[in-house]
């Protein structure tokens, strides 16, 4: 008898457990893409007068660690922004022949200094939400092109910030999800990269 | 009203547990350092059959209260290491399936920490042999430990470790590729 009551007790405490860390899950979290970097498109970009294919590689990284699977999410977006650029006369993944330029995109999502987005969000799930935090996640890239035996290289800092629970976000940004906001920093990231190479007469 | 109770709290807890399980190592990406090693002067090759010595974990590796298995349809981390090496070489244009240049190897070490609160590691090792027309003209073993922030939270640990199991497998094909007695080799 008694130890039945345990295992009653024992499932109770597990399914209160259960809502507890499903529950969590339900904490608002809005992203603000850094108003920092420049919006750049096509339009601001000068086109070389012969253009060539490139092969692309990125490589995401987080805190210098490989990270496979935002290198898979992502990928497409890159090749995607260099297609649109019109600075090359195809974009690939795979090797592109002799001819072709290579374009390596390495970014790195790096801890702020003084904030652990992992803690800081885990503290707020705790309360649900009644303290909030915001957390800054920023990206380094340097972007790189070479072909012929030139290279030329550029680096482009980027930073999302992201409010967990009851929080406030930067006055005067638009919020996005995560995912979306990530979604536009590579993008901006790209297009940022593409331009200062243009500029460096990379593509010429 | 105690009967729903009771269906909410069945249902949060099959949620929570659902993570609990075997989840395929992340897909394989080519490295940046590999691709530009491998475009100087490296001759096209095909890649064979990797299999594991005896005694190394070549089905399962445990990640917490998760497991994570490797590639393929035998879901074997010498398939990953095969299909990571193709992977490397068809992104660089080095590799020809019907080519005389063949590599194959065993994978001799494969272990996954991921208990660590605040580091998680791996240590992985291959033999690799790389024949032309039949011929060895390089058999080596290369072993390399990978690390990476883990953490308390087995909700965050358990991604970064299997991310952390696919960063070991590039630094071991970089490792490779990197070896100037194979690039040699090539030749």
């Amino acid at each position: 008898m008694k130890s039945n009551n345990i295992f009653r007790h024992a499932v109770r405490g597990l399914a209160v457990l259960s809502c507890a860390v499903v529950l969590t899950g339900c904490l608002s979290m809005n992203s603000y893409v850094d108003p920092a970097l420049p919006l750049v498109t096509k339009a601001d970009i000068a086109a070389p007068a012969t253009t060539r294919p490139v092969q692309i590689a990125l490589e995401f990284r987080t805190k210098g660690n490989a990270n496979a699977a935002g290198t898979a999410e992502l990928q497409p977006r890159v090749i995607a922004v260099a297609a649109e650029s019109g600075l090359f006369s195809s974009v690939t993944r795979e090797s592109a022949g002799a001819d072709a330029g290579l374009l390596t995109v390495v970014i790195d999502n790096v801890a702020v200094e003084g904030e652990n987005a992992a803690a800081e969000g885990f503290g707020t799930g705790l309360t649900f939400g009644a303290v909030g935090n915001m957390v800054t996640d920023a990206y380094v890239s340097t972007i790189t092109y070479t072909r012929g035996g030139e290279t030329v290289s550029v680096d482009v800092r980027h930073a999302i910030h992201t409010t967990i629970g009851n929080h406030s976000g930067p006055s005067g940004l638009t919020a996005v999800t995560p995912q979306e906001a990530v979604h536009q920093a590579i993008d901006q990231i790209i297009w940022n990269g593409l331009d200062k190479l243009a500029d460096r007469r990379a593509f010429d | 009203m105690r009967r729903t109770i009771r269906s909410v709290a069945a249902a949060a807890t099959l949620l929570a547990l659902a993570a609990c399980g075997s989840t395929p190592a992340p897909g394989y990406q080519p490295s940046i350092a590999n691709l530009q090693a491998l475009r100087v002067g490296m001759t096209p090759m095909g890649v064979d059959d990797f299999s594991a010595a005896a005694g190394v974990n070549d089905t399962r590796l445990g990640v917490r209260a998760d497991s994570m298995t490797g590639a393929g349809g035998d879901g074997a981390f010498s398939t990953y290491l095969q299909q990571a090496l193709e992977t490397e070489l068809r992104n660089a244009g080095r590799f020809d399936a019907d080519a005389g240049l063949r590599l194959s190897g065993v994978l001799i070490e494969n272990r996954l920490d991921a208990s660590g609160f605040s580091i998680g590691r791996a240590s992985v090792g291959a033999r690799f042999v790389l024949t032309r027309d039949g011929v060895v003209i390089y058999d080596k073993a290369h072993n390399v430990e990978h690390e990476w922030e883990s953490s308390f939270m087995g909700a965050l640990a358990i991604p970064a470790a299997m991310q952390g199991y696919a960063g070991a497998m590039q630094k071991l094909t970089g490792q490779l590729f990197a070896d100037p007695t194979f690039v040699e080799a090539t030749r």
